[in-house]
């Protein structure tokens, strides 16, 4: 068990460094990374220049290809390299010494080691999730922005190309910069705790992983500064539209290379961890569920990411290197763009709820104080869930005009995935049954979030049948199934797991009213914004329009003007957030009572998670079972493990 | 908790028959539609009236307060129950795709004496073709009652997708492939054609109007455009179905046409602006014409109008819309 290895560096740590005090350019940082990321584009602009000008090709300063190899490819690369990221690595490699237990970028003592290459996976979540909700709170103000275009129908505050760039920054933003990397993130913190492991199983690849999260948010948002505007073609970048657009494309192709690169890695990471690095007596069988959730998802994240890395490469090079994948009059075919990306991006919507049903299991059964109901069968649908997943992608293209025998099949598997999640929805209410339920900020993001996701699940049947899909295809209903899965699914669950691990994390106790105040001005905001969609679409407003009949007028204003309630009620999560972080009362290890590891040891855990390697001898939710244990710590940095029976 | 159940299926049931969810259907097609959107919403009023009954009761009669530190029972599972609630979704769920693709099957299949029409698309305007009515061509959408419409449909550049609101049936059209549908209206009026899929800056204003008229209603309508269109010479009928042909009238309001489209510029006044620009008529218009991006009129945008009207129209046709909009016969 690697468990072991690590398990006497609580002091020894930092003392391998060589003591040498570089000057501030030389030394990993912000400094190093500027002139890195200037120095690397230079390199990748005088090598278009240098190759074209020897061929003779003109102009010599393409800026086309100057701004992809330059810009987004080798710049990102000299900035992470200035950072720090790669110094270990190539220290081995030229053969200079190195210590592989080298801890002096581990652990946070300050603020400021929050913003250096960090190997303590802990430090690594917490920039995760801090990263992340800067994008959310971009992508959310875009949001804004828009609903206020569409709160009239014409055109009042901007032209249609910039309408449509901000409704694809919105979702760029929210889907591969926020919910699927704020997962990350609390996995991150959560997953190796709950194993009774002393970190990720590559450390350093997971800060590298990280690092890839603002190149690639930061990638989507200077496509604003680029001639012609953002990218303008929605999330899906369908071709041929996204061949010929302008520049700003090229961003979005770009981004989505490193925010994959990122999940990839951080999967891979999770798989080994999960695979290798489970405390003795941690069987399969004795994992919390928010690991299987993580390691089902990380399957999912490596055998699908791939696909939307090469669909977007595609694209690409059909604009930059007149490749013809989708170019029809050169025989290419452009329904091929839309089976590799929906082969991904269906897969994506479970990588981007399953964390979700994770962290709800977690929490369910703690403030239920109950046993997870059919703990076997809730891992088992997470399973089901990742074998239908691949097989069901199709279902966005009933209406594209692909081959006509798929559309049968793909509606059965896509009905079928019904199945599965309502396993889980079933088992969490007979969890809830004759507990003890405490309903404080965390478990009520828990039961928000059963009710929003059966509305998105239930109007994902009517989307699974072909006649209807027909009709409501491309309309607003499809952004209000997306937003109650996606919103009211993933954003609900990543609120009840920042809540729920919050005095972990942090050390300190949120304020439990201000916590409630939140909940509920999301949950009746987010309806109202939300819930009328179904209808103006069934009627007959087309989703991605900047403009629309005059009909829909009424509908649109009371969607814009919840949407800015939304808004504003996540002004008091932050709040709460930052008071709390800062001045919130000192928290307990425990304050939870619940069983599993990452409760043992204190808050925050200590810097190599566990002073002594945990015996794990039970079920990770044995409430109510008299002296059931899920682990054995004698150390007296667990005592809260001795309490729960006590 | 079984009366909470009944009280929130009573409410779901209000809100699913109260509100309009679905426009007026205009076709056999939208009401074939239209049964089994309402055979999925009742299975989903009881299974959402189910969990939320679960959910708040237990809210409601479990809750303890923060002081109780109590357990719950251990239970750990029930076999059967979890049995019932893998196979009973499993059965409908599958009852609801049967009937789907017994829908979709009749949604493929047309009437009698089908009417076959061509659309072309491309960015941002609809042309149909009436290829067995003495091939009319028209910006709008004009149909008989009753009868299926088989559409075959092409894209000139970008994915385009179209749809009848109140038709119910919705097809994109994909460069480089021919897509098909069939409508069957049900009633005669004035409906709306949009384009769903995002194919551009002018995407929200890519509509088309459809007009559903009797079966001698649409046979004189044939007549009165085959006629139109087929006098010889440069005549003012030609130029204004060409006018019509092209889709111009779509995006444009221009008064001898009788067309309102409000996306591009109104048309009446081309020779006043071509003089305020110090330019020949006819020149400022072809210029217009071929190549839209040159000159953008204040308040639009660049990139909407299709810059491929020099390529897809002849000399000859552009030489009559330039006499017809500037107002020379």
């Amino acid at each position: 068990m690697s468990a072991v290895e690590h398990e006497s560096h609580g002091a020894g740590h930092g003392s391998g460094e060589p003591t040498r005090q570089r000057s501030i350019l030389m030394r990993p940082g912000f400094v190093r990374a500027a002139w890195c990321f200037a120095l690397f584009f230079l390199v990748g602009l005088y090598l278009v220049a240098g190759i074209r000008w020897l061929a003779g090709w003109d102009p010599v300063y393409d800026w086309n290809i100057i701004v992809l190899v330059g810009g987004l490819t080798l710049a990102p690369i000299g900035f992470l390299l200035g950072l720090g990221s790669f110094d270990y690595w190539l220290y081995w490699i030229s053969g200079r010494p190195t210590i592989p237990d080298d801890h002096a970028n581990h652990g946070a003592r300050t603020w400021k080691d929050y913003f250096k290459v960090n190997t303590d996976h802990k430090v690594i979540g917490v920039q995760y999730l801090v990263t992340t909700f800067v994008f959310f709170t971009l992508g959310g103000l875009m949001a804004m922005l828009f609903r206020a275009e569409l709160a009239q129908p014409g055109m009042q505050f901007m032209d249609t190309q910039t309408y449509n760039g901000l409704v694809s920054m919105h979702a760029a933003l929210m889907i591969f910069v926020f919910i699927i990397p704020a997962f990350a993130g609390l996995a991150n913190f959560a997953v190796p705790l709950m194993l009774g492991a002393p970190d990720m199983a590559f450390p350093r690849l997971n800060a590298l992983s990280f690092w890839f999260l603002p190149i690639a948010g930061t990638m989507f948002l200077c496509s604003f500064l680029a001639p012609g505007g953002a990218f303008a073609t929605g999330w899906t970048s369908y071709a041929p539209l996204a061949s010929d657009q302008p520049i700003g494309q090229v961003f979005f192709n770009m981004g989505v290379q490193w925010a994959g690169a990122s999940s990839i890695l951080t999967a891979l990471n999770f798989l080994v961890t999960i695979i290798t690095m489970r405390a003795p007596g941690m069987t399969f069988w004795r994992m919390p569920l928010l690991v299987w959730a993580n390691f089902t998802t990380s399957l999912l994240v490596v055998i699908a990411t791939p696909f939307i890395a090469g669909s977007q490469f595609f694209v690409m090079f059909d604009r930059v290197m007149h490749t013809s994948f989708f170019v029809p009059a050169e025989g290419g075919y452009v329904l091929g763009y839309q089976h590799i990306f929906w082969f991904y991006s269906h897969p994506a919507v479970y990588i981007m709820i399953l964390p979700g049903f994770g962290i709800i299991s977690e929490i369910i059964s703690v403030m239920s104080r109950k046993p997870i109901f059919g703990y076997r069968l809730m891992a088992m649908s997470l399973l089901g869930i990742l074998v239908l997943g691949f097989s069901v992608w199709a279902h966005h293209m009933f209406v594209a005009g692909m081959t006509d025998w798929l559309r049968v099949p793909m509606m059965i598997s896509t009905l079928l995935i019904a199945v599965p999640t309502g396993v889980k929805v079933f088992s969490w209410l007979a969890t809830l049954w004759e507990g003890r339920i405490k309903l404080n900020t965390p478990m009520l993001f828990s039961l928000g979030f059963i009710s929003m996701f059966v509305i998105g699940g239930l109007s994902g049947i009517y989307l699974a049948s072909v006649p209807i899909t027909i009709h409501a295809s491309d309309t607003y209903f499809i952004v209000a199934h997306i937003h109650y899965v996606l919103f009211g699914g993933s954003v609900l669950t990543i609120f009840a797991g920042i809540y729920y691990w919050f005095p972990k994390m942090t050390g300190r106790m949120y304020n439990e009213r201000l916590g409630k105040l939140h909940f509920w001005l999301t949950f009746i905001s987010f309806n109202l914004t939300f819930f009328p969609m179904h209808w103006v679409g069934l009627v007959g407003m087309p989703r991605r329009v900047a403009d629309y009949a005059d009909r829909f007028a009424d509908l649109n204003l009371v969607v814009t003007i919840s949407s800015f309630a939304l808004g504003a009620s996540v002004v008091v999560f932050f709040y709460n957030m930052i008071v709390s972080w800062t001045r919130g009362p000192i928290a307990d290890p425990n304050p939870w009572r619940a069983m599993t590891l990452e409760w043992q040891v204190s808050s925050p855990p200590p810097i190599f998670n566990f002073d002594e390697i945990p015996q794990v001898v039970g079920g990770p939710y044995e409430y109510g079972v008299p002296g059931a244990r899920h682990a054995i710590l004698t150390s007296t940095t667990a005592p809260a493990a001795q309490e729960v029976h006590g | 908790m079984t009366g909470l159940g009944i009280v929130i299926a009573i409410l779901v049931t209000l809100v699913a028959v109260l509100i309009p969810w679905l426009p007026t259907s205009a076709s056999e097609e939208m009401d074939r539609i239209e049964f089994v959107y309402w055979f999925a919403t009742v299975i989903c009023i009881a299974v959402f009236a189910l969990v939320m009954a679960v959910l708040l009761y237990s809210v409601m009669a479990f809750r303890s307060p923060p002081e109780d530190e109590s357990d719950g029972p251990p239970i750990h599972g029930n076999t059967n129950l979890e049995v019932a609630w893998t196979v009973v979704p499993a059965i409908l769920v599958i009852a609801i795709g049967v009937i789907s693709a017994f829908v979709m099957s009749k949604n493929g299949e047309a009437g009698p004496n089908p009417l076959n029409v061509k659309v072309f698309a491309q960015q941002f305007a609809w042309r149909f073709v009436y290829p067995d009515d003495n091939e009319v061509k028209s910006g709008e959408l004009v149909l008989p009652v009753n009868r299926s419409a088989k559409f075959e449909m092409e894209s000139a550049d970008v994915i385009h997708s179209f749809w009848i609101p109140a038709m119910g049936q919705k097809q994109d059209l994909v460069p480089g492939i021919k897509t098909r549908i069939i409508v069957t209206p049900t009633r005669t009026g004035v409906f709306s054609l949009v384009c769903t899929e995002l194919c551009g800056v002018g995407h929200a204003t890519m509509r088309a109007t459809v007009r559903v008229v009797s079966q001698e209603d649409f046979v004189a309508w044939v007549k009165e455009r085959s006629d139109g269109g087929g006098g010889g010479g440069v005549s003012g009928d030609k130029a204004a179905a060409l006018f019509a042909d092209a889709g111009c009238g779509g995006c444009h309001a221009f008064t001898p046409a009788g067309t309102t489209g409000e996306i591009g510029p109104n048309l009446d006044d081309l020779v006043a602006a071509a003089q305020k620009a110090g330019q020949d008529p006819a020149d400022y218009v072809r210029e217009a014409i071929v190549d839209p991006g040159k000159v953008i009129a204040p308040g639009y945008q660049d990139g909407v109008m299709p810059p491929s009207y020099g390529e897809t129209l002849s000399p000859a046709e552009i030489d009559s819309l330039v006499a017809y909009l500037t107002g020379a016969k």
